[in-house]
Parts: structure tokens; sequence; C-alpha cells
């Protein structure tokens, strides 16, 4: 393969880790594809997924080193859990609800990502109320003297609630090795931003809380890199936290319980489906020669296949057996 | 002197009014200090002093219409109030729990300013609470399409709550006819602003909810004064809300259940004390000719001799009957 590192933009990737960003942005795709699948077969009782965020996603959580920095995603982030390290098996054991779920065991709703070793950290299905739990850990990793980052991840509907303030502002006080990831897919469930905040970038308001706030293109995995590689170089130097406001679309409902079509126009998807972010990154790819056709067409039938076979897996695994529902509700031995 | 003289002619504030201004802070002032003395004397359970922060609440509530506009105080509000227009035995009613306390029939804490008539609304004491309800008075006003306008007010520690910043937002989104007065005296009870926050001016929050935001001397009224101004021409103007961070200094322990020697330093209340604005005022005034030591006499006797009456009628009159426990919880319409 071509040498990439000199291509403007590369962010100083190599190739095998630039078609890796690919892989896992496919990946993410595609078992967000599944799950909706799946839910409408009856299968699964519920899918929030992440379709239009691949770039985002992935892109701020490749620069993290996995197993070591903290990872507090929130529903739609397929992607960031992917590219941490869970798998494709992981992800649909959860959203079938198998006994062998990583995340909760068949217990929480779907998409509530975690996995002690990867130390992404379960987040409650109420907005928001991660970010304190992101800087809580934060101060944790501080007070212990570590070089721990914390990655926290919420949506533009999460920057209107008091703990996304709250948790902000006791980042800025303290210094915190923490990176707040506003995912501005431009909707909250059903309401837009401009009922939500009355600036055009939310990122503004870092200002406010003494450290920066950067605003980048959502749909652009290789501006989203190196805006993330920036804010967690800084993180685990100690200087602090930073906000980064990836703005971005979500192509798909909200969830399998949303009709999208009562808020959005259909214009307004095809427009933002037009600037998919695969779409986008496979052609940066070919432009640059980082893979061809064949190999980029050899990817998609990869992760199909693994997230075939997951499915599999995942289906023919064990519900949770109704004598264990206590479990898991403190550490076990 | 050139400067206070720009400041008259820019609000168009006469003479009369100055010495309003005046009068309000002194008042405020001499009922901070009287009921940190009978707190003292186990007559009432508990203070709240507003010394130190008269220039910021009189400057801004001079400039509401009283009645009108709807005021959001915090408990360090006395001058607030007074300004608005309640009384020493108003307020010296709540302090002592009487049975006519017209806040809460004795029921709340001291300096939970309440008054129906003149549309001062009643606080819980989690700080920053009164924030969104502030908020959703503005909003009722609005959809009512009302020429009124909702002032909050809060101390620095409120900025760090939830409660905060939903407001700001909502106010922003929906370009309300508020404005928040920010008392910034650089402690939240012992938390010092740098524990607080790691900005300098917490007014830059406002650029982040889509309105302005302006830090004013918290010590000179007619600052405070022109800044409130503006910020009630814009709500006139349909232009929504505006966050004035006033700053100043409290100069007495944050309640009588307080003792700031214990996270203040003596030098740094002694640099504060110098700046006092109830002792700058006047001297201002006497500059520009408004005020004279006689005048000035004149002011403090009958604050003084408001504040002993108010004091000696107050303290002769009834607890609430221990039968009354139950009401003043819904609105009454029969029994008024």
């Amino acid at each position: 393969m071509v040498s990439v590192k000199e291509i403007q933009g590369a962010a100083g990737l190599s190739g095998d880790q630039l078609l890796d960003i690919y892989y896992k942005m496919l990946l993410a795709r595609t078992v967000g594809q599944r799950e909706r699948m799946l839910n409408r077969m009856g299968k699964g009782p519920f899918a929030v997924t992440g379709e239009g965020h691949e770039a985002t996603q992935v892109g701020t959580a490749f620069p993290l080193k996995p197993g070591y920095d903290w990872v507090v995603p929130y529903y739609r982030d397929i992607g960031v859990a992917l590219t941490i390290g869970q798998s494709p098996r992981d992800l649909l054991l959860a959203h079938l609800s198998r006994a062998d779920d990583i995340s909760s065991s068949g217990r929480n709703m779907p998409s509530h990502f975690s996995d002690p070793h990867l130390r992404i950290v379960s987040g409650s299905a109420p907005v928001a109320t991660h970010l304190p739990h992101g800087a809580g850990i934060a101060l944790a990793s501080k007070l212990r003297g570590l070089d721990e980052v914390t990655i926290v991840y919420t949506g533009d509907g999460g920057t209107s609630t008091g703990d996304c303030h709250e948790a902000m502002n006791f980042a800025g006080v303290h210094k915190l090795a923490v990176i707040f990831v506003i995912e501005n897919n431009q909707y909250a469930i059903s309401v837009p931003t401009r009922k939500q905040f009355a600036v055009e970038d939310v990122s503004t308001r870092a200002e406010g809380y003494g450290f920066p706030g950067v605003t980048v293109d959502g749909n652009d995995v290789l501006a989203v890199y190196a805006a993330a590689k920036d804010a967690i170089e800084r993180a685990r130097r100690g200087d602090g936290a930073t906000l980064i406001e990836a703005k971005t679309y979500r192509l798909v409902p909200h969830t399998s319980d949303d009709d999208d079509r009562r808020y959005r126009s259909r214009e307004e998807v095809e427009q933002w489906t037009a600037r998919d972010p695969l779409v986008r990154y496979r052609g940066w790819l070919k432009e640059y020669n980082v893979a061809d056709e064949r190999k980029l067409d050899g990817l998609h039938e990869q992760a199909a296949r693994e997230v075939d076979e997951a499915t599999e897996e995942a289906e023919n695994a064990p519900t949770p057996k109704p004598e264990s529902a206590l479990t898991h509700v403190f550490v076990e031995d | 002197m050139t400067a206070i003289k720009e400041a008259i002619k820019t609000h168009g504030l006469t003479e009369k009014q100055l010495l309003q201004m005046l009068e309000k802070m002194l008042l405020a002032r001499a009922l901070s200090v009287r009921q940190r003395i009978l707190q003292r004397m186990g007559k009432g359970p508990m203070t709240f002093s507003g010394e130190g922060h008269e220039a910021a609440q009189v400057g801004s509530a001079f400039a509401l219409r009283p009645g009108v506009d709807w005021v959001f105080p915090y408990y360090r509000d006395v001058a607030v109030a007074v300004t608005i227009g309640m009384t020493p035995v108003d307020i010296l009613r709540g302090f002592f729990a009487r049975r006519d306390d017209i806040n809460s029939g004795g029921r709340n804490m001291p300096s939970h300013f309440s008054h129906l008539g003149l549309r001062i609304v009643s606080g819980s004491a989690p700080i920053a609470t009164q924030l969104p309800h502030a908020v959703g008075a503005a909003l009722a006003a609005k959809l009512r399409k009302l020429d009124e306008i909702a002032v909050g007010y809060s101390g620095d520690g409120s900025t760090s709550t939830g409660d905060w910043h939903e407001s700001m937002n909502f106010a922003g989104v929906q370009r309300l006819p508020v404005i928040f007065v920010c008392e910034h005296n650089n402690y939240a009870i012992s938390v010092p602003w740098r524990k607080q926050a790691a900005i300098e001016n917490v007014s830059i929050r406002a650029q982040g909810y889509g309105f302005p935001g302006v830090s004013v001397d918290g010590n000179d009224v007619l600052a405070v004064y022109g800044a409130m101004s503006e910020a009630v021409k814009r709500v006139r103007a349909g232009e929504g809300p505006t966050l004035i961070e006033a700053k100043t200094y409290r100069l007495m322990p944050h309640s009588s259940d307080d003792d700031d020697r214990r996270y203040r330093t003596r030098e740094e209340v002694e640099a504060w004390s110098a700046k006092d604005s109830v002792a700058a005022f006047p001297h201002q005034l006497k500059e520009l000719g408004v005020l004279d030591d006689n005048a000035e006499k004149e002011i403090n006797d009958r604050v003084n001799h408001e504040v002993d009456a108010a004091t000696d009628q107050v303290e002769q009159e009834p607890q609430p009957e221990a039968p009354t426990a139950l009401r003043h919880v819904f609105v009454e319409k029969e029994r008024s």
C-alpha cells in the first residue's frame, strides 16, 4: 500500500489505520442497520442506532487508548463502542437481551453500552445524566495522579440539561482530563436545535467554563479525528477539558419507536444522505490511493459477514435465566 | 463627579430619584444591621445580611415598575424588597415570624421575600430554584402579550447549578422578557469564585445563550442602574434577556450561622469596606450638590426612626396561632 503519511488531511495516520477507521465505520453502519432490521422482524425490543454519526463516533474514539481511557457513551454510540473494542457479537447479544450480554446481561435497554475491561461505563437512560459521571471519573484520575483521559458523549439535546452545565463547569474549575463530545445532529428526537439553543455553535459555551470549544464537520472523519487527538493530548498532559461539537445528521429515525417524517422533510434527509460520511470517506480513500475499489468492496463484504455471524450466534444464544434476575446489581466476585 | 453627572444625564434621573435611591440603600442597611442585632439578642431565628450589596440591589430594582414587573429575589435581597415597596414592618414581621407577616404568615425562613401586591415571588431555600420560576413568569407574560418584565436575582454560587443553565438557555431560545441579575460577591458562603468557575466574568456565559451579558461595578449604584435600564429597554424592544453581573462584596458573614473569619482575611474585608456604596454614594451626591450634611442627617434620622418604630411595633405583635398551621399553602379566596 502507498505511504499516506504525507497526505494532507490524513492527520499522520498510516494506511492501515485509515482503513481500520473505515472498517469500524462500516461495522457501525452494518450493526445499526441489522438492529433496526431485527427489531422490525420482532426479534429485538428496540433499536437506537447511529447511521450518519459514524465519522463523529469513530473519529473521536480512534485516538483513545482502549482499556486505559474511560469512555462514557450515549445510546447512539455504536461506532464508539466498536472502535474501543466491543464486537458486533457484544452489541447483538445486548440487542437481543441475551444472558451473555456484556453490557448488562440482557437487563438494560439496547445501546446502553458497558464493558468493564474496555472501561466503557454504563449510563442511565435519562439524557445527559452520564456527563457528571464523566467529570467524576476524570476527577478520580486526577486525584490518583493518573494520565487517563475520559471522553463523554452526548447529543445536542443533552446540552440543555442542568447536568451538562454542572459537569462542564466542574471540569473547568478542576481542570479535569475530560473531553465532552456533542454529536449535534440537529434534532433532540423531534426538537430542532433552533428550539434547543439560541446560538449557532454550542461549542461557544466552552469559553464560559474556561476551556476551549471547537466545532467540526462531524461527517468528516479525519477532521473529527484531528480535533479529538488534539483534545486528548491536551487532557493527557494536564491542560484540562475540551468541548468538541461535531455537526452531523442522523440518517434514520431517532429510534425504532419514532417516525421522523413528522418533523423532518424528506428533502432535508436526502440532502444529508448525499453527505453520508461513509460515502465521503470512501471517496477520499480512493482519491488518495489508500485503497482501490476492490479492496474497499472487500471490507464491505467482511463487515457484512462479521455481522451475519454475530447475528446468528446471538440469535442462538440463551436468554437470561429467571433465577438470575437478582444478579448483576452489585459487583460479584 | 463628571462621571456621575454624565450617568445622571444618560439615565434621566432627577435629584429626587437620586435621594430616593440613597434612602432605600440606607433603609436596607439599617434593616440588615437591626436584624443581626435582634438575632444576637435571641429574638430572631436567623439573619441574612445584605450589607455591601445595597448598590447592586437598589440600582437594579429602581429601574423596575413595582406591582407590574415580577421580582424573584434571593435571600440577600433586602434592598430589592424595600426598593420595590416592602416596608420595614413587612421585613421585620418576616424576621420575627409574626402572624401578620406578608411573606409567609411567619412560616418561611426570614429573607424569603414575598408580596403578592408587589409581585415579589416567594422562593425556595435551595439555591437558584427561583430562576426557572422567573423564566416561567416571563414566558407567561410573553404568551399573554403583556408588557411585564421578570427579574431573577441570585448570587455567584448559583451560576454552577443546573437550574441557572436551564433558565438562561430557555430564556434565550424563547427570547423572554427576563433579566438575570447575578450579585457576584466572590463567595458562595465559603467557596471562593476561583473554585466556583474557571473564568473571570460569568457574564461571558450569556453569549452561549444568545443574549448579551454585562459585568458592572456592583458597588456603583448608578452603573448598576444604567446596566439595568439598558436591559429593561432591550426587553421592551422585544430583544429578550440580559445577564447582568454586579461585582460586589458582602461585608458581613453569609448568615448569622456563619463565621467568615474561617475563609476570608480581615484585610480583604477591610479593603472592600473602603468601597462600601452606602458610604460612597452620599459622598458622590454631596460632590454633586444634591445632598448636604443636614439633608443627609434628615434621611438617616428618618430611616432610623422608621426601623425603630417598626421593631417596636413588630416585637409586640402576635405569633401565628397554632390552629392556623395548615393555612397559606394554597390561595384562599374566601378567607382573605
